[in-house]
């Protein structure tokens, strides 16, 4: 997902006035995101929702302390949503790895057991199957695609508890509000001022 | 793994400023994980290089519009092709530690199926590994870290930490004729 372009940046401009320009443009990214990240079936949305909370989260990483103390928390929120985003992208990534690769080992077997054949039968023995190259690989495989899918759905479920919970407490008007405020410099020449 | 050094802001310096200072650092980090990435054998290392690698590029994103343009563009397609592959190293590694931990805590009989499955993911880490010693020798011929200085460098002079030590404070014996 490309990032989305922040207009209006003055590399001669103070650091916090170009910064909160880019959290304001990160933060209204991932908030975009929804609802349509709520549907378990949105994989590709679910993926660039977790690119978008990264590119918050290193933002504020670098610049959060120009800001107010809520830049800080905001920091660990957009790592903890980015997290479970990437727990879940693991899943939708495995689970297609691991039916290919089950696909493969299957048409192995397939073409083993073909060749067991004797020229001229007229139907294939089921006992033959006992004697395939991959038989004991079948159940630990089924048994690793169940548990990715299962706990992908669980992964999901606290996704969704995450965001609630932060728009329950304001994460973005929270945040908002933090990038309009100034920590004092290092030299201690400022104090902490809101901005219009 | 080593942790990023504390990168002083002032909300109130130029942009610009910040943007030079932040580079030469997370320039700095990268370089300093290279020893031993290409070690399967510590997979610790190779993903310590690799966080380096997303700080810088997340400077580079950050602080653009700081630098030239050319010049940012240019680094910044090898520092994410160089993070890219630090990836196709890691994630197998990841996978391989995580497979190792499902077929020990499974049935018997579904351990076959997950140590196969395992060592597929071992070809992956071994072409990663391939891929990712190409890479290293890519930038230290094209000279990465000389074009991310001078990149820096694009932005705003360095500070007083970031000049190299002069001839006159190097032991005796150095060659400082």
């Amino acid at each position: 997902m490309k990032a989305r372009k922040v207009k209006g940046l003055d590399p001669a401009g103070a650091l916090a006035e170009n910064a909160a320009r880019i959290v304001r443009t990160r933060l209204d990214e991932l908030c975009a995101f929804m609802p349509r990240a709520a549907d378990p079936r949105e994989v590709e949305a679910l993926h660039d929702m977790r690119i978008a909370a990264k590119r918050l989260r290193y933002v504020l990483e670098i610049t959060g302390p120009c800001f107010g103390p809520y830049a800080e928390t905001a920091v660990k929120v957009a790592k903890e949503v980015q997290d479970v985003l990437g727990e879940i992208h693991d899943c939708d990534v495995q689970l297609p790895e691991v039916a290919e690769f089950m696909t493969r080992l299957e048409a192995a077997d397939v073409r083993a057991l073909g060749a067991t054949v004797p020229a001229g039968a007229e139907d294939l023995d089921p006992a033959l199957v006992a004697g395939a190259p991959h038989r004991g690989d079948y159940a630990g495989l089924a048994a690793l695609a169940v548990h990715l899918q299962a706990r992908r759905d669980l992964l999901f479920g606290r996704f969704l508890d995450l965001w609630t919970d932060l728009e329950r407490k304001g994460f973005r008007a929270r945040l908002e509000y933090a990038v309009t405020e100034r920590s004092p410099a290092a030299d201690g020449s400022a104090a902490t001022v809101a901005t219009s | 793994m080593a942790k990023a050094a504390d990168i002083p802001v002032d909300p109130f310096e130029p942009y610009a400023a910040a943007g030079a200072r932040s580079v030469r650092v997370r320039a700095r980090e990268l370089f300093e994980q290279a020893d031993g990435v290409l070690d399967t054998g510590d997979i610790e290392r190779v993903h310590a290089m690799r966080v380096t690698s997303r700080r810088l590029r997340a400077v580079l994103e950050v602080f653009a519009p700081c630098f030239d343009k050319a010049a940012h563009s240019d680094v910044l397609r090898d520092v994410k092709r160089l993070a890219d592959a630090l990836g196709e190293r890691r994630d197998p590694d990841v996978h391989i530690a995580a497979m190792t931990a499902f077929a020990g805590a499974v049935a018997r009989e579904q351990r076959p199926g997950v140590e196969t499955f395992a060592a597929h993911i071992r070809e992956r880490q071994a072409a990663g590994n391939v891929a990712l010693a190409a890479e290293l020798q890519r930038i230290e011929q094209t000279d990465l870290a000389g074009r991310l200085r001078a990149l820096a460098d694009t932005a705003a002079p360095p500070e007083e930490g970031d000049r190299p030590a002069p001839i006159a404070e190097l032991p005796p014996g150095d060659g400082a004729a």
